[in-house]
């Protein structure tokens, strides 16, 4: 009999998966009757749950890159100015105020006296410089550095070639005057310089918890925070939660003190998790939801009305490589962008943004309004091709448009390939490949006989100023210049709007800029600004930014 | 035994090294860096390159990680910078164990009897529907039947939850009632597999000689397919059943991003496409060591089925 054993126990555990089917089946309604009601009651602790489609890849503010970092970074950390959610106007936050010089390159930043970091310890101007050098040094390999290229020698400390070379830190262009004042000398005149004051690379950071922690400095046991919130837990791989922080400067404004942020990478999931009430925000994670669910939703009387949708300040483009035949020529590129059919591939393909002509959106300081550059015209891009010497399309070779691998690229890929066939009567060979391969292939040092004629990018603001569009995009020689586009006087007018200090002559320079560079040299064709479908319970009150990220502090739960 | 054992324990060493030396080569060889990016400027990602040594020559880079796994260090994830790989990998294993061990209970418990039910009576209508059912669950893949189950029995009845994953600690019914939708989809296309291969099996024994003398010599019927017939036809599924449960204990992408469980499944996936060096090796290390575990452990479970396997070495 012993040898029967084995087929017992399968046995007992087969019973046991039973019981626990029958057990569970009448439990799980408690989760999705919880959600319905209420996700806190008055008086116990206000928990907001949202969800992500990707971890934070760092949590430390000089290192961040990514939107996923970026935003949790500004629930923590306080700037020396904040991006005010409804309006974008940058407004004071650690800075109470600032002077410039008359000559625009020396800033000085005077800070709130009352500010301390969770441990205690004061904020004060020490720790913004040591966070400016700290994003600087080359050793820090912080991805955002070049942000920073208009301090004093940060282009030039940052670039030094370690090991081999040494560079001296102390002539970095920052100088804490005294305990709460602080001041940048810049290597030129730079307006923007007031919108760079509120980014995340250079927000103060606790260099007692760096020295003792190194990169755990972030970790929840160790973290040191001065901004509204401070991660508590992370369970790598499921959620994030963080807490308010009780020491926060404006503690007693902040209503909602837990914030759950799950990791879902399914936006179908995300969506089925709102409708069952596990989550009170979705579509937060990734700014926007699928066009298949948005076309769901808007059919839906109640979920459409808990719909949120708005532009984002980011641009989808299809680039053009300039030094390769046919696109060489400027009215091909013009042909082309014009037969983009910007109002359809927004409504049917994407299912959220807005259409472009011009680089820059909404919301951007100097995006000219309305928008430069070419719409939608099919004669206009029929004749263009023509007067290019491929009339109707005859005798145009076979190009090709290369996209990096996702569903909606790929939709839109094919899109294009219709809406180009249709009007112009050309075949465009759609060619897709995985991201960090895309990358490395259409790279401004690859072969040019390598290059494909076309091939997909878009760029989302850094700070919203048309600095960090035409001139650190697009600039001939002092950016990447994916296009491989000659200097022009588009680029001259790009530097000169960078170092110019009165705003209403940076707005003309740029309203030129973008016009010659999307309208009359179409070094690119932007054709939609990215948009946000968000979809967020009544009882959350909160503000939807055209320029992330935003303030989890200002939102509140309202039963 | 114990021989069979240590040879198996020693094969590993050659195996780790072909395996992740070809994995370091072949990752290092694909176009593309962890810290490409279309904003990072060239002369920015070199200098990240250098301060995270992948500027040297692979074989040194190798070397490098090979000390490092000695000490029992993967390093830290390019991805997640700062982070060590293993913070990720162990609880998402964790996960991916408890979740692939529900899959492979749920697979037995409806695979078994319905290929046995299926074998025993050959040609009727409870064989032509289990086989049916089999074919069905071989080819309604995971990315159909996790969405059907979530909406039919998560959202319209409201019996489980939708997605989402509870550890014990929440408590047992929470842990069980996340737990079945998942471990069904992912274990169904594996209850067929084992339904067909069981049926199979059991066909090609119960004609054998032994059954029919077990049978002449009075046994009654519950004895012969047990003792007799299950016995012997179980050794296909088992061996079988071997490189299935690596996987399915190491996790499945897909289950994971529908149901949003946090398991090991999708760092087989994102660790590539980010080209995270550090994470990519561990996780193959990780396969690599689960795929031994469990081909051992289908030895020793052979020698118990058929004491005669353990003899013959």
């Amino acid at each position: 009999m012993r040898r029967n054993a084995p087929w017992y126990l399968l046995a007992v555990l087969l019973v046991a998966l039973v019981a626990a089917g029958c057990a569970t089946a009448p439990a799980p309604a408690a989760p999705g009757d919880a959600g319905a009601a209420a996700p806190a009651p008055a008086g116990d602790v206000v928990t907001m749950r949202l969800a992500t489609v990707s971890e934070p890849s760092t949590l430390d503010p000089n290192l961040a890159e990514d939107y996923f970092s970026i935003t949790p970074i500004e629930q923590m950390f306080l700037g020396l100015t904040n991006i005010n959610n409804e309006t974008s106007e940058i407004e004071p936050e650690l800075a109470e105020s600032w002077t410039i010089s008359e000559d625009g390159t020396v800033w000085t930043f005077n800070l709130r006296q009352d500010v301390t970091w969770s441990d205690g310890n004061p904020v004060t101007a020490k720790d913004i410089e040591y966070s400016a050098k700290r994003a600087v040094m080359p050793e820090t390999a912080s991805p955002y550095a070049y942000v920073l290229y208009s301090i004093k020698n940060a282009a030039a400390i940052n670039q030094t070639n370690i090991p081999t070379d040494t560079y001296d830190i102390d002539s970095l262009g920052v100088k804490a005057i005294d305990d709460y004042t602080v001041e940048f000398t810049l290597e030129a005149p730079a307006a923007y310089f007031e919108s760079i004051s509120s980014m995340w690379t250079l927000r103060p950071v606790p260099s007692w918890a760096i020295e003792q922690f190194g990169d755990a400095w972030t970790e929840p046991e160790n973290i040191v925070v001065n901004g509204p919130y401070k991660l508590v837990e992370w369970r790598p791989g499921e959620k994030l939660i963080y807490e308010k922080n009780p020491g926060y400067i404006k503690a007693d404004e902040v209503q909602i003190d837990r914030v759950e942020v799950s990791l879902i990478t399914d936006q179908f999931t995300e969506v089925a998790l709102y409708e069952s009430g596990d989550l009170d925000v979705a579509g937060e994670g990734a700014a926007s939801l699928p066009a298949e669910e948005v076309a769901r939703i808007l059919a839906d009387p109640t979920l459409s009305a808990e719909l949120h949708q708005g532009p984002r300040a980011s641009t989808t483009y299809v680039g053009f490589t300039m030094t390769k035949a046919p696109f060489d020529d400027v009215l091909v590129r013009k042909a082309f962008s014009a037969a983009i059919d910007r109002e359809t591939m927004v409504r049917d393909v994407v299912g959220s943004g807005v259409p472009a002509t011009q680089f820059a959106p909404p919301g951007i300081f100097g995006a000219p309004d309305p928008e430069v550059g070419i719409g939608y015209d099919p004669e206009q891009a029929k004749a263009w091709l023509a007067e290019a010497g491929y009339p109707d399309g005859a005798g145009f070779p076979v190009v090709t448009y290369r996209y990096f691998a996702n569903s909606l690229e790929e939709a839109l890929a094919q899109a294009l390939q219709a809406m180009w066939k249709e009007t112009l009567n050309v075949d465009v060979q759609i060619e897709a490949q995985e991201f960090p391969v895309f990358l490395a292939g259409t790279n401004p040092d690859v072969p040019v006989e390598e290059m494909p004629e076309m091939w997909r990018l878009g760029w989302g603001a850094d700070y919203p100023d048309e600095n960090n569009w035409v001139y650190e995009v697009f600039h001939c020689t002092d950016s990447q210049n994916r296009p491989r586009a000659a200097c022009t006087e588009a680029d001259e007018k790009a530097k000169q709007a960078s170092i110019e200090t009165d705003p209403e002559v940076r707005k003309q320079l740029y309203r030129d800029v973008e016009q010659l560079m999307f309208g009359e040299e179409v070094r690119v064709a932007p054709y939609y600004h990215r948009g946000y479908t968000i979809l967020a319970k009544p009882y959350v009150q909160r503000a939807y930014p055209t320029f992330a990220p935003v303030n989890w502090d200002t939102w509140r739960i309202e039963q | 035994m114990i021989r069979v054992i240590i040879r198996r324990l020693l094969w590993f060493i050659p195996v780790f090294f072909v395996v992740t030396g070809l994995t370091f080569a072949t990752m290092h060889a694909l176009p593309g860096g962890p810290f490409d990016s279309d904003k990072t400027p060239p002369a920015l990602i070199q200098q990240m390159e250098e301060v995270f040594g992948l500027n040297r020559p692979v074989q040194e880079q190798y070397f490098i990680w090979l000390s490092s796994v000695a000490q029992l260090k993967f390093g830290p994830s390019l991805a997640a910078r700062g982070k060590p790989v293993e913070s990720f990998l162990l609880p998402g294993l964790a996960v991916s164990v408890q979740l692939g061990l529900f899959a492979m209970l749920f697979a037995l418990s409806v695979g078994m009897p319905a290929g046995i039910v299926a074998a025993m009576h050959r040609g009727s209508w409870r064989d032509r529907s289990a086989t049916l059912i089999a074919i069905i669950g071989v080819s309604v893949p995971a990315i159909v039947l996790g969405p059907v189950l979530q909406w039919l029995f998560a959202l319209r009845l409201g019996w489980f939850p939708v997605a989402q994953w509870a550890s014990l600690s929440d408590g047992l019914i929470p842990y069980l009632s996340h737990i079945v939708l998942p471990a069904i989809t992912l274990g169904a296309g594996l209850s067929a597999i084992i339904a067909r291969l069981t049926r199979a099996s059991m066909l090609q024994v119960l004609g054998e000689d032994y059954i029919r003398t077990a049978q002449a010599k009075g046994l009654s019927q519950r004895v012969v397919t047990v003792r007799h017939a299950l016995r012997n036809a179980l050794i296909p599924v088992v061996t079988y059943l071997g490189p299935l449960a690596a996987a399915v204990l190491t996790g499945s992408l897909v289950v994971e991003q529908i149901f949003a469980i946090p398991g090991m499944g999708r760092y087989f996936v994102t660790s590539i496409s980010s080209r995270d060096y550090p994470m990519v090796m561990a996780v193959v290390v990780i396969y690599a060591l689960i795929i031994v575990g469990v081909n051992l452990l289908v030895d020793i479970l052979y020698t118990v089925i058929d004491p005669r396997i353990g003899h013959g070495n």
